[in-house]
């Protein structure tokens, strides 16, 4: 081989047998694709490839905060229980099949049909049917009327647009098939997939939505195992953009690198310890509520913000970040700012909870980041610091843990967000509603009618007294998540590449159609 | 005397290879079950039973054992639990790790053969001491710190190299296309007929291979110094040196092939400690072989796809030990009485 390799350097090698890798823009990640079919991915990772390749009937356009019409031509309440989208004319998948209303009543009826534990199913918890009108007529029929989120959730992950020809009705495709099958509409479209370790993707001419024509016809994605290759090939220039997620560390020294930049846009990533309420400890539920408050009087968010994460990331007391309209901060007000030992320490007694409670909690470095490890030890050392708790942790990686989480494999367990719609609801009713996207076994009807009020309440105020009530609710009553840190978008570029900014926009879209270099 | 030789070594490969992936299998279980390992304490025990006899786990071990033995002879080395074949991952990936392994033996020789040969000429003089003190630290030094070390000095000091990978994206994207692909890049590049190409994968390969291979090259010129001294000493090569032939002759023609018998002979075991090491390399630079799979399967408490790919390594390691033997034998026509 070494000979073969010297001959061809100097000179004997001749005549190509393939095409490809016209040098277009490289993005590299350490994120993970849990799924390509939109039916079973509700995760960052995955859902930065549906962007590109999936058309939504809305869509949120660079920086904007409403929906617009994608696919759709037009859309909107026709009563208030049924929302209406006409189709544009034309619209066609990447392998030529049509795309009409059928399709979208398809997608529809197949996301909530299969349900998947790992999938967005939750954000169509106020959709009862869908029907496919005419050809280019699709209407939604919500079971509570005059739903405030419903255009946007149309453009979220639920609602991604797929094939009916390519993707069966009652499961979840895999990864290759649906590369190969080709059920792009989006503005890009998948011309090679190697899970989770390159994907190359091709301006896909049959595109006519809300995004335009993608800057950049040829993008690449590649993926890495480690933070610290991923930063140094930056650096060096071999990867042209860097999204999600390098160490705070990393992001310090590239800031002060000339021949990078980097971008901070606004985000509400929420970071935080999820409790499975069949499988944690506890003997009965007034008992696993007081391990919950005491975990939440336990954990010093302040140190994590700025020992772990250097100030990246900054202390959250609600599962509504700071910022959004509605948002308090129930657990400071509760549980306090700082650990409060003697506070924990009277839930467990007063609940008859022997200490130290053993927690096996689980979390994750690849998706979540590298400094996962460091956050996580560091709230071991915080709980176990009580005397309160002894802590097991456990590591696993994105795929398995995103599968295990949902079949009741972690007691409690990190978590992160990403909002799917830049509205405080989004921080509440995929958390807390019926089959919730957690599946940790929450549901309390309370909430359940706080919940289908907020989201109905067309008068502003009346609504926001609604969030912020909820909010209290969930930290004073119940407590299945406890908020750790929220952050911001960030993405590194290299010199010369362009519209980073216009894509770190509250809808948490990352675009590759706006990059250029 | 050659055929019964070789023939005997070849029969020889199946205990062999049986006793090493018994001893995968047996290991494996010696930490308990697969599924209580990742979720024991994490799931309710009937809970953790119920997914055990889902996967088969809860019947005898010896059982599991016929199944998974049946399993190897068929060529089937079970399925990961995101449902892929351990055989087709092997197939993905086994080609990246075999190119590394090619490139990094390349460098033990490259670098260990002749500064031993060279540390046994000036034996005891302040080149051997500087040599024999590379040797040790080379051997002792962790791959990956080895790694880190010249991707922060040739990769983001110099920038004479690519930190990371197999090939730049572009590249790796244009060999995709190639037909027919063997996933081994230098090969892949050398079909698709453009020599920067080519020169891409090379450079790519340059710090993996010199991370590997110089853990291996630090024993190979302790072996070959020492060989050679101990050759040097010796009856045949006094009576070459009677013989009026020039020193040159006599170490290169006779003492230096007569010394390199025991290194071919430990190279098998070497093969093995590169598999090894060839873990740590793929990792710190991203070569997406099987050594990078098996890491991913370790973090993903994968088992299954663990063991499938461990005893594909030992397979590995008994095939070449054999032909290790092959190689002796026809070097040095001794060993085959």
């Amino acid at each position: 081989m070494a000979g073969l390799a010297l001959l061809a350097v100097a000179g004997c090698g001749s005549g190509r047998t393939g095409g490809g890798g016209d040098g277009g823009l490289v993005i590299g990640t350490t994120d993970k694709i849990f799924s390509l079919d939109p039916a079973a991915a509700y995760d960052q990772g995955s859902y930065v490839p549906e962007t590109q390749v999936y058309q939504h009937l809305m869509n949120f356009g660079p920086g904007k905060t409403e929906p617009e019409p994608d696919a759709a031509e037009k859309c909107g309440f026709g009563t208030p229980t049924v929302y209406t989208c006409t189709l544009k004319t034309g619209l066609k998948f990447a392998n030529g099949n049509p795309l009409s209303a059928t399709s979208v009543k398809y997608s529809f009826d197949r996301m909530l049909k299969i349900n998947d534990p790992n999938g967005p199913a939750s954000l169509l918890g106020n959709l009862d049917h869908t029907d496919a009108v005419d050809e280019r007529t699709v209407a939604f029929t919500l079971k509570n009327g005059n739903d405030q989120t419903f255009p946007a959730i149309l453009a979220t992950q639920a609602g991604p647009i797929v094939d009916e020809k390519v993707f069966p009705a009652d499961r979840v495709l895999d990864d290759d098939a649906v590369a190969e099958g080709k059920p792009f509409s989006g503005p890009y479209t998948i011309t090679s997939y190697d899970k989770n370790k390159l994907v190359e993707y091709q301006e896909n001419p049959d595109y006519a939505g809300l995004l335009g024509k993608p800057k950049t016809a040829s993008v690449s994605t590649k993926y890495y195992a480690s933070p610290d290759n991923l930063k140094l090939d930056i650096q060096n220039g071999a990867v042209d953009v860097a999204y999600r997620s390098l160490s705070p560390t990393d992001l310090e020294s590239l800031r002060g690198n000339d021949n990078v930049t980097v971008h901070e846009g606004l985000g509400g990533e929420l970071r935080y310890i999820v409790f499975n309420l069949n499988t944690m400890p506890g003997g009965t539920p007034e008992q696993k509520l007081a391990v919950r408050k005491a975990v939440a009087a336990s954990v010093d968010r302040d140190a994590l913000s700025t020992e772990v994460y250097k100030g990246t990331y900054t202390p959250a007391y609600s599962s509504v970040p700071q910022g959004f309209p509605g948002a308090t901060e129930p657990f400071k007000d509760l549980y306090g700012a700082e650990p409060n030992k003697e506070q924990a320490a009277k839930f467990l007694a007063d609940a008859g909870v022997a200490a130290p409670v053993e927690l096996n909690l689980q979390y994750n470095p690849d998706h979540y980041g590298g400094s996962s490890s460091e956050e996580y030890a560091a709230i071991k050392s915080q709980l176990e610091a009580t005397g309160l708790f002894r802590v097991n942790l456990q590591s696993t990686e994105w795929v398995t843990y995103q599968r295990e989480r949902a079949r009741d494999g972690y007691p409690v367990y990190q978590m992160g967000w990403f909002p799917d719609y830049p509205d405080p609801d989004d921080y509440l009713t995929p958390f807390f509603a019926p089959n919730n996207f957690l599946q940790n076994h929450f549901e309390d009807p309370a909430i359940t009618a706080q919940l289908t009020a907020e989201v109905t309440q067309p008068d502003k105020d009346k609504r926001l007294a609604i969030i912020r009530q909820v909010q209290r609710e969930m930290a004073d009553k119940h407590i299945s998540i406890v908020p750790l840190l929220s952050g911001k978008q960030i993405a590194i570029t290299a010199k010369g590449v362009q519209g980073t900014e216009s894509t770190l926009d509250p809808s948490t879209k990352f675009r590759y159609s706006v990059l250029s270099k | 005397m050659l055929l019964r030789y070789l023939a005997v070594r070849l029969l020889l490969i199946v205990p062999t290879a049986w006793i090493l992936v018994t001893v995968v299998f047996f290991l494996m279980r010696v930490v308990g079950d697969p599924i209580s390992a990742a979720l024991g304490g994490r799931l309710p025990p009937d809970q953790i039973e119920a997914r055990k006899e889902a996967a088969g786990l809860n019947r005898p071990v010896l059982s599991q054992y016929w199944d998974y033995l049946s399993g190897l002879v068929r060529g089937d080395f079970g399925r990961s639990t995101d449902n892929q074949a351990i055989g087709d991952i092997i197939a993905n990936y086994g080609a990246a790790t075999l190119e590394l392994v090619f490139w990094a033996l390349l460098v033990a020789f490259l670098v260990g053969v002749p500064l031993g040969r060279y540390a046994a000429r000036r034996r005891d003089k302040a080149a051997d001491v500087g040599l024999r003190l590379f040797g040790i630290l080379v051997y002792a030094a962790p791959v990956f710190f080895v790694g880190l070390l010249l991707k922060l000095i040739f990769a983001v000091k110099l920038g004479w190299l690519p930190v990371a990978g197999r090939a730049s994206t572009n590249v790796e994207l244009a060999l995709q296309h190639v037909s027919p692909k063997t996933n081994i890049l230098t090969i892949d590049a050398i079909l698709y007929g453009d020599n920067s190409y080519l020169l891409d994968v090379l450079k790519h390969a340059v710090l993996p291979a010199i991370a590997l291979g110089l853990l291996t090259a630090g024993i190979f010129l302790r072996l070959v110094r020492i060989n050679l001294i101990q050759t040097l000493r010796s009856d045949f090569v006094d009576a070459a040196r009677a013989r009026g032939l020039s020193e040159r002759v006599v170490v290169g023609r006779h003492a230096f092939r007569n010394a390199m018998i025991p290194i071919v002979t430990v190279m098998g075991m070497q093969i093995a400690m590169m598999l090894g090491g060839a873990v740590l390399t793929e990792i710190t630079f991203e070569w997406k072989g099987l050594g990078y799979q098996l890491a991913q399967y370790l973090q993903a408490r994968d088992f299954v796809a663990v063991q499938g790919i461990v005893a594909f390594l030992a397979l590995v390691v008994a095939v070449m030990s054999f032909l290790v033997d092959v190689v002796v034998a026809l070097i040095d026509p001794r060993v085959r009485f």
